[in-house]
């Protein structure tokens, strides 16, 4: 009896097992740096009691919260901070997303319009009078740059050059690209296809991808989030049970989000299907550890590369298989840079409101890149790229991309047939 | 994944042995879950400051030979423990952490409340005393920032003026303190020293301490500087015209987190892996033997490794855990020296030696662990997480987390 009274002492998100420790606190890059926030410790486990009693203390304040998760990788007991805040957004806010969040959001249909039209969106979306309509009216802020809009979709690619041969393969995997590959930049999904098909798999798209929804999330839009989610994991679960396809990502956001995200904010399950969904780098590491696959390297390549740990990769802890990965190329050096938030958050720091905030958190790791003077940083996630190279000059580039750059494609083939 | 060594638990005792295995070219991984006991740290380090009838130890060292035979101490034996003593200070050192201080003899700190306590070493620019009854100035100026709440000021004029020493208190704030302020719950030791690594605002700081500071003998400055370096600490008494002392703060302490960063990069520059935000939850075990573990983040990934430590801490960083059955160690299920009996746990006052604080993991001479009454040959147990001390009665806390982590 009295153990079961214990057992059932478990309070979501684990809210009961704050201490009040305040070490959330000192590790939350908003706290540092915007006054106006509440703070991890306070917006999360203290005002949810009261929330819990009347939904008039919810504080839209709340909103400035990145999601970086950084405060429950601080947490010394377990407690679920940034889901508990997350979840109480969902639930209580008032804020309705005005047409700017919605744009922001939307981006398979944004996406869809603009791969159309990719030269006049890219060249228009760089003009001045745009941008500063964009500030103006819509409240995206000037200082940022759009990702240019590639003309050809990832999909519209593979479908025309990969998708026939796929099947030639022994071994099969899937593809989930996300946004970005899709309508920013292919060139990541074919160096994934690239890879891939080296070490003898196939890669093969889902029957249906959405958007994972984490900027419908971010932007009080989680009903349509729901919708997408659903799709997403119904084609994973094909993939993986019918089909015995691994689903492999290359963005660790979207990850994060299906893996996570889906279960504690959206309430669909995932369980099922979670460990068939994972990130490339940790795909590839854990074969290669296994002794099925072996990957050959070029003599020439040389590169001095600084690892920026994304927020959702380090919640994931999952830096281990991308930096072990990329050691195992003989021309590589490899410089951790100190684990802290770039600011940008997805769509956050597009948001004019939040330019400044964004750029003063991103402000000590900018500092460091410059002083170190890589020949590239890498990272595991889009949207830290676009920041980083928004605001140091320094290009960055997924893991991915670096390992198809770096690899003896003809040797590797050889190697694993 | 293969290592040669596989810490669990992050926090000091994991960390400083993470440092010297890697210093030794070992590959080495510690798993962390959530940031550490020293986010608590006073601004010192005990090595043993009460014996065990709760009297104040001038010289730890001394002292070592008569506490009995369960202490951690007792199995490093004297020499063992001023020998480990001299490598804490140097390995300090190699972190860029300024102490000063010796294990011959103790000297005294300034708690927050303003009590005199028994230290082994104290961080650089914080007040410390040889003796526990005075303090070398005739007049003090305490100086807090606006707003700041973590620092109890009227205890400290208090206690200071117990000792002998005349005491005004003063407050002080600069355009960036009182923006911080805006949120009132985030107004702590670690946001401010964000706030002050920008150097105009620091200098500010230094400005408005200048107008407001009297002729006294010292400043007394809460601890709030120095998030992951030591800098703003000197610049700020390089630039204050009166002589400056730190006090410590209510947690989270400044101090602490420097100490945590600093010892994180190193280990990160010697080449050492850290799972960060994980937590081991089991071990598969073979011929008395630890083969591998698992931990949370993950659940289908085997880490393997030839030895194994554990250095996860006591009850309350979760290292220990108890329920109505009796006190457990969560990862691995380990025997632990702690009575069955719930009653025993606790003495009715709360002053009292707690009889649970010196509960913990069963090791032998070897710092070996036991599972089932057998030894397991290859995972050592250091730091809080060892029993047979009590770190709040007798503060021997860091100083075990230090001393037994190097064995």
């Amino acid at each position: 009896m009295a153990e079961r009274i214990q057992l059932k002492n478990i309070s979501g998100n684990n809210l009961e097992q704050c201490l009040k420790c305040s070490i959330c606190t000192a590790y939350c890059p908003v706290s540092a740096v915007e006054p106006n926030y509440p703070g991890p410790k306070h917006s999360g486990p203290d005002q949810e009691r009261y929330r819990l009693k009347d939904e008039k203390f919810f504080d839209e304040a709340l909103k400035m919260c990145l999601n970086c998760k950084r405060c429950e990788v601080a947490c010394p007991s377990g407690v679920r901070i940034a889901d508990i805040i997350q979840a109480s957004r969902i639930t209580y806010s008032k804020h309705r997303p005005i047409l700017r969040d919605m744009m922001l959001a939307n981006t398979d249909f944004v996406g869809t319009m603009a791969n159309m039209v990719a030269p006049i969106v890219n060249t228009t979306l760089g003009l001045s009078p745009v941008k500063a309509v964009l500030h103006g009216v819509m409240g995206v802020d000037k200082h940022r740059t759009f990702p240019a809009y590639s003309s050809q979709k990832f999909e519209t690619w593979y479908k025309r050059n990969a998708a026939a041969s796929q099947d030639s393969y022994k071994k099969h995997v899937s593809y989930f690209h996300g946004c970005y590959v899709n309508y920013n930049y292919p060139q990541l999904g074919k160096d994934l296809v690239k890879i891939m098909n080296a070490v003898g798999y196939g890669v093969h798209l889902l029957e249906k991808e959405k958007c994972c929804g984490v900027a419908l999330i971010a932007n009080g839009l989680s009903g349509q989030a729901r919708k997408q989610g659903q799709v997403n994991v119904s084609s994973i679960r094909k993939s993986v049970k019918e089909d015995h396809r691994t689903v492999l990502t290359t963005s660790s956001t979207c990850t994060f989000t299906m893996r996570d995200e889906y279960e504690h904010l959206l309430d669909i399950d995932v369980a099922d299907v979670r460990e068939g969904l994972t990130l490339a780098t940790r795909f590839l590491y854990r074969l290669i550890e296994q002794g099925e696959i072996k990957l050959a390297f070029r003599k020439d390549f040389k590169m001095r590369a600084a690892y920026h740990s994304a927020c959702h990769m380090e919640k994931m802890g999952w830096i281990v298989y991308s930096t072990e990965l990329l050691k195992m190329i003989p021309g590589m050096e490899l410089i951790m840079l100190d684990s802290q938030c770039c600011g940008i958050a997805g769509t956050y720091g597009f948001k004019k409101e939040n330019y400044e905030r964004s750029q003063q958190i991103g402000s000590g790791l900018f500092r460091q890149i410059k002083e170190l003077n890589p020949d590239c940083v890498t990272t595991d996630c889009e949207t830290c790229k676009w920041q980083i190279e928004m605001s140091t000059g320094y290009e960055v580039k997924n893991p991915i991309s670096i390992l198809a750059d770096a690899l003896d494609v003809e040797a590797t083939m050889k190697l694993n047939s | 994944m293969k290592y040669d060594i596989i810490i669990i638990g992050g926090g000091l005792s994991g960390l400083t042995a993470g440092i010297a295995l890697a210093n030794a070219g070992k590959r080495v991984c510690i798993v962390s879950a959530g940031q550490s006991s020293l986010h608590f740290h006073s601004g010192s380090f005990d090595l043993l400051g009460y014996d065990a009838r709760g009297e104040v130890v001038e010289h730890p060292l001394d002292a070592v030979g008569q506490l009995g035979p369960e202490h951690p101490y007792s199995r490093l034996g004297k020499s063992g423990v001023q020998r480990l003593a001299a490598e804490a200070k140097r390995l300090f050192n190699r972190a860029g952490i300024s102490v000063s201080g010796d294990a011959i003899a103790n000297h005294y700190r300034l708690s927050p409340v303003g009590a005199m306590k028994p230290a082994w070493l104290t961080i650089g620019g914080f007040v410390h005393s040889s003796s526990g009854t005075s303090l070398p100035w005739k007049r003090a100026e305490i100086l807090n920032i606006q707003g700041f709440l973590d620092f109890p000021t009227q205890f400290l004029a208090a206690s200071l003026k117990a000792l002998g020493v005349d005491c005004q208190v003063k407050s002080f704030t600069t355009d960036e303190l009182s923006r911080a302020r805006k949120s009132p719950t985030e107004m702590r030791a670690t946001n401010i020293a964000k706030v002050l690594v920008d150097k105009d605002s620091l200098r500010k700081v230094a400005d408005r301490i200048n107008a407001i500071s009297g002729n006294a003998d010292v400043l007394l400055l809460p601890a709030v500087l120095g998030f992951s370096d030591g800098q703003s600490l000197d610049d700020l008494k390089a630039w204050v015209k009166r002589p400056v002392q730190y006090v410590a703060t209510l947690p989270p302490s400044v101090s602490g987190v420097r100490t945590a960063v600093l010892l994180k990069r190193l280990f990160a520059q010697l080449g050492g892996t850290m799972l960060v935000g994980d937590v081991a939850n089991g071990g598969q075990f073979k011929d008395g033997r630890l083969v591998s573990i698992t931990t949370e983040h993950l659940p289908d990934e085997v880490l393997y490794a030839d030895e194994f430590i554990l250095a996860s801490g006591s009850f309350m960083s979760h290292g220990l855990k108890s329920n109505y059955e009796g006190v457990f160690e969560p990862v691995f299920g380990l025997d632990v020296d702690a009575s069955g009996n719930r009653g025993d746990w606790t003495r009715e006052s709360l002053f009292d030696a707690q009889p649970y604080m010196e509960y913990g993991v069963h090791t032998d001479e070897a710092f070996r662990t036991f599972k089932n009454g057998n030894t397991i040959d290859n995972l050592y147990a250091v730091g809080s997480v060892l029993s047979g001390h009590n770190s709040i009665r007798q503060a021997d806390g860091t100083g075990v987390s230090l001393l037994t982590a190097f064995g």
